[in-house]
């Protein structure tokens, strides 16, 4: 072959190097960010990733032109496979113009490799750049599946996380909203129409952050996790995944936290405290200090911290095993069951048994109640409520529960589905303090306060801990159950 | 036998009745409602009731007489199909829910389950009842290991339909059993509450503010309108239409007085809303609807239908509600479960597209439409009945894809078609022309100014033969008249024969 074409293309690849595009660079750090590329090597382990798609078409004289608007590759993270994407939001305007990400989620699904995709932009490209061009790329539906449908397609099926730093609108915004987890960096935004349709549609000249800043998604619900940067974003999503072994198993001890790949015994709680110190008969305390003496040090990972805020709902490892948390909050509203709470409840269950991972719920909670009219919140059930009951029962994942005190209406039922029937909880442990015989509106015949023992509170981690070992991990399904609700 | 064994029973049976509880009938016709009994009556088909437990609660030793211990319970027929029903009865310890009782209602929810009979319930009723002792010690319980009233109604989802009528007061339990249902329906009299914890007292609301919210799916009048609308519902899950127009509950299939009309509902101008009910009016089978969740999401219409006598589902959007048809997340949401609902019980879909897209702006941001969007886009992903698409205008944005799902999808629409009326693209033209002519509109004088700027310069915009090319470009399968399109879609409906999987495909999303 001649030499002069393998340089050819070998110099069109070089062109969209970091190092060769000193322009775009200077105009990404002027936003305090990272370059797409810089993104994907600060994500996968280092040396194990593959690009895909660099080449998009060779022009009318020959020349070969590079891809633009983003990179995708295939990599690892401690060592499972991965698909990572990430736009550029100086070229294009991030913009997806073709099917490359779109072939790597087929791939993807295939596989069930994990996604993790930096989704910054403006929505897709109002025209394809290169019309008349030959493509290499490949575009429209060259799989299985398309881009938006391919995100309903893998949801439930494979972990998908989208880091939003920078604005995200339009599609970008859309890709967001179907992902699983959603970790944002702030003065991030994230937005169904951006500033100049907002304008064009209602004539309010608002920026992106005032319109659909991620500081208010992350008090609303919209995002599941606001950090400071773009490392810290990748961390996080590092971390989120070293939890779902059960479907994309690490090759290697994953890192980031908990004591993945230490035997049983071998992990320490993350505080020695006895919980029944922490614990007042009556009144507020916070139940953080509680899980730090159930779960292993370092191990707590907590998603829509902002959100819903009566309610914890956090992944987490005890003795090892990776487990989905949920807890009541008392500081907050007496740990009251609002319908955000309730919804928080019920996606996070969802989310767990998609994925395989058991649940364990810490309940102290007063009960349920809504609002109405924009009203002070009352004493109330909505459907919201009973979605987190339908939750628990279309569960397969076991779920250990321990009531601390009250688990008063609804409340508990909420937390950890219905004591009875066929889906039932597989350990269900209370302590001394606990509600005894109280009646209400629910508890005389759903026999609420059914416990399979009373212990000590310093005796809990141990015995859920060794429940999580006798339950074990489920063989992973060869289907997938359903797609995780995206609110 | 024993005469006195027999006319015990008998004895017993007769004192449940309306006719010997004279108390029981005063306060019902003081409330204005009908008795438990006469609920039930009414509901089922003459002579099919096999009532359940009549004799639970009967006095004994104790004395102490409850008359089918508040709930009457049984199978039964509707539209000649087997129902399960139960009645609270709120005269007797004010419809409260005792162990007794709920172990009734257990038994129907497992024969529900067992047989795949729908489940309807009359709710009327204040929760757990006070004075019920605890049935065991109540330290360690073991499970029982059954369904239960909340357990049963969740695996009833998107097995069997599950309608709950709300004619009175639903506190706590109460209330939950009838939110748990697919369907709900509430009187004028109806009210949902609930005990509070700490005082004891009573905190309820209309059902008419809970409909607002999403909880309740049909309102009507009173006891004999729910029990119309009960049946109709239960009508679209019977597989013989006729079935239904015997019974009286659904009209033989005939042309809707309302179809002449389809031809004329596009007003003129583009721009001028109207009412996307006078299009089902005049798709659908004459008097043949039954319209859910009217009290909130506005801008979305779920509508169950017959369509030649095949019983379809409608989902629509609606151009003179406020937001002019577009989807915000209670949309998206109200959607999603429709598409849930028709999917699991395998009703065919057909959408009526007519939407500037999903709902832009910082209200709409913060009630969550980046998540909320992909709710109806993954249901409509997830499906397989068929859906039947037809845009009649606008659709915007992702607004095509939230009614009829990906057209490259692996779940695509099995027909898409469109009016000669119809447009799209990324933004509306009145959108694009704002852009374009933004300084000029932001110099105007006056709001009408910078309107009549956007609107001309929108119409110079405006593709005058978009419905051809739509057709020519292969966007839609085929791009058709109103008046056809009742029978395009009836064509395709009738052609592929409405059966139910043999197992559960997924639950039907609450909220």
């Amino acid at each position: 072959m001649d030499i002069s074409k393998v340089e050819a293309l070998t110099a069109a690849k070089a062109s969209q190097a970091d190092a060769n595009r000193p322009d775009a660079v200077a105009r990404v750090r002027s936003g305090g960010r990272m370059t797409a590329r810089e993104r994907i090597a600060a994500l996968l382990d280092p040396g194990s990733e593959v690009e895909f798609g660099s080449i998009a078409a060779q022009s009318a004289d020959g020349e070969w032109v590079a891809e633009a608007g983003g990179v995708d590759f295939v990599g690892t993270i401690d060592g499972r496979t991965v698909v990572a994407s990430s736009t550029d939001y100086t070229d294009h305007g991030g913009g997806y113009g073709a099917g490359r990400l779109a072939r790597l989620m087929s791939v993807a699904m295939d596989q069930r490799w994990p996604i993790v995709f930096f989704v910054d932009g403006g929505g897709s490209r109002a025209r394809h750049p290169r019309v008349g061009m030959g493509h290499i790329e490949t575009s429209g539906a060259v799989g299985p599946i398309t881009l938006f449908d391919g995100m309903a397609e893998l949801s439930g099926w494979v972990p998908t996380v989208a880091i939003v730093s920078g604005p995200a609108f339009a599609g970008h915004a859309s890709l967001a909203g179907f992902s699983d987890v959603v970790i944002t960096t702030g003065g991030s935004s994230i937005g169904m129409g951006g500033p100049p349709m907002v304008e064009a549609a209602l004539g309010k000249r608002l920026s992106a952050t005032e319109l659909a800043g991620v500081e208010m998604h992350n008090e609303t619900g919209g995002i599941d996790l606001l950090v400071g940067d773009e490392l810290e974003a990748i961390a996080a999503a590092r971390r989120y995944l070293s939890y779902l072994d059960t479907v994309a198993p690490a090759r290697t001890p994953a890192g980031g936290g908990g004591a993945a790949g230490q035997p049983p015994g071998a992990a320490r709680p993350g505080s020695v405290a006895d919980p029944a110190d922490l614990v007042p008969d009556d009144g507020a305390f916070d139940v953080r200090p509680v899980l730090d003496t159930l779960v292993d040090a370092g191990s707590l990972f907590e998603l829509r911290p902002a959100f819903a805020r009566s309610l914890i709902t956090a992944f987490a490892r005890i003795d090892g095993h990776p487990v989905g948390l949920i807890a009541n909050q008392p500081t907050v509203d007496d740990g009251a069951l609002d319908e955000n709470a309730a919804t928080k409840v019920a996606r996070f269950v969802e989310l767990c048994d998609s994925y395989e991972l058991a649940v364990v719920a810490v309940v102290d909670t007063p009960g349920c109640v809504a609002s109405f009219d924009g009203g002070e919140p009352e004493t109330a059930v909505t459907r919201w409520h009973l979605r987190a009951i339908t939750a628990h029962h279309h569960r397969s994942v076991p779920l250990c529960s321990v009531q601390l005190r009250r688990g008063r209406g609804l409340g508990h039922a909420v937390m950890a589905g219905m004591p009875n029937g066929r889906t039932i909880p597989a350990l269900t442990l209370a302590w001394p303090g606990v509600e005894i015989g109280r009646a209400d509106g629910f508890s005389v015949v759903h026999n609420h306060n059914s416990f399979d023992d009373v212990i000590a509170p310093a005796q809990t981690r141990e015995r859920i801990a060794r429940m999580l070992g006798y339950l074990g991990r489920r063989p992973t399904l060869t289907t997938k159950k359903r797609p995780v609700d995206t609110w | 036998m024993d005469e006195q064994l027999v006319s015990q029973i008998v004895e017993a049976r007769a004192a449940t009745l309306d006719a010997r509880r004279p108390a029981a009938l005063a306060s019902a016709r003081a409330a204005g409602t009908m008795t438990a009994r006469e609920r039930v009556d009414a509901l089922v088909d003459p002579g099919s009731f096999v009532e359940f437990g009549q004799l639970a609660g009967a006095a004994t030793e104790s004395g102490d007489d409850l008359a089918a211990d508040g709930l009457v319970a049984g199978a039964g027929r509707v539209c000649g199909q087997p129902v399960v029903v139960a009645a609270h009865d709120p005269t007797v310890r004010g419809g409260t829910q005792s162990d007794r009782n709920q172990r009734k209602l257990a038994r129907l929810m497992w024969l529900a389950n067992a047989r795949r009979w729908p489940f309807v319930c009359f709710v009327d009723g204040d929760g757990a009842r006070p004075a019920d002792p605890l049935p065991a010690p109540p330290i360690v319980i073991y499970p029982r290991g059954r369904w239960d009233a909340y357990d049963g109604l969740a695996e009833l989802s998107g097995w069997a339909p599950t309608v709950a009528i709300v004619g009175g007061r639903a506190l706590d339990g109460n209330a939950a059993l009838a939110q748990l249902c697919d369907c709900v329906i509430a009187t004028g009299a109806a009210s949902f509450g609930s005990r509070d914890h700490a005082s004891g007292a009573v905190v309820e609301r209309p059902a008419a503010d809970y409909g607002k919210g999403g909880h309740v799916d049909v309102v009507v009048e009173d006891d004999a309108a729910a029990v119309a609308a009960a049946r109709r519902y239960l009508a679209y899950w019977v597989d013989d239409p006729d079935a239904a127009t015997a019974a009286g509950d659904l009209p033989a299939p005939s042309l809707s007085p309302a179809h002449d009309a389809l031809a004329d509902v596009i007003p003129e101008n583009r721009r001028r809303p109207y009412d996307m009910r006078k299009v089902i009016a005049g798709f659908a089978d004459a008097d043949s609807l039954l319209e859910l969740g009217a009290g909130w999401a506005r801008s979305m219409l779920t509508v169950l239908a017959r369509l030649d006598g095949c019983a379809v589902g409608i989902l629509a959007n609606q151009p003179s509600s406020p937001m002019a048809g577009a989807i915000d997340a209670e949309a998206a949401d109200k959607a999603a479960r429709f598409v849930d609902l028709c999917d699991a019980y395998e009703l065919p879909i057909v959408s009526f597209v007519d939407n500037p897209g999903y709902m832009v702006g910082p209200d709409a941001e913060r009630n969550g439409i980046a998540r909320h969007h992909a709710r109806p886009l993954s249901a409509l992903h997830h499906r397989t009945v068929p859906l039947y698409s037809v845009q009649l205008r606008k659709a915007y944005g992702l607004g095509p894809y939230a009614m009829s799902g990906f057209g490259g999808s692996r779940v695509m629409p099995d027909l898409r078609l469109a009016w000669p009326s119809v447009e799209s693209g990324g933004m509306s033209l009145e959108g694009a022309a704002y852009l374009v002519k933004r300084k000029e509109i932001q110099a105007a004088a006056t709001p009408e100014e910078a309107r009549a700027i956007r609107d001309a310069y929108a119409e110079t915009m405006r593709d005058q033969a978009s419905g051809l090319r739509a057709a020519s470009s292969f966007s839609f399968d085929d791009v058709i008249l109103p008046s056809e399109t009742r029978s395009r879609i009836s064509a395709l409906v009738s052609a592929v024969p409405r059966v139910l999987p043999v197992a559960k495909k997924h639950p039907i999303r609450l909220r």
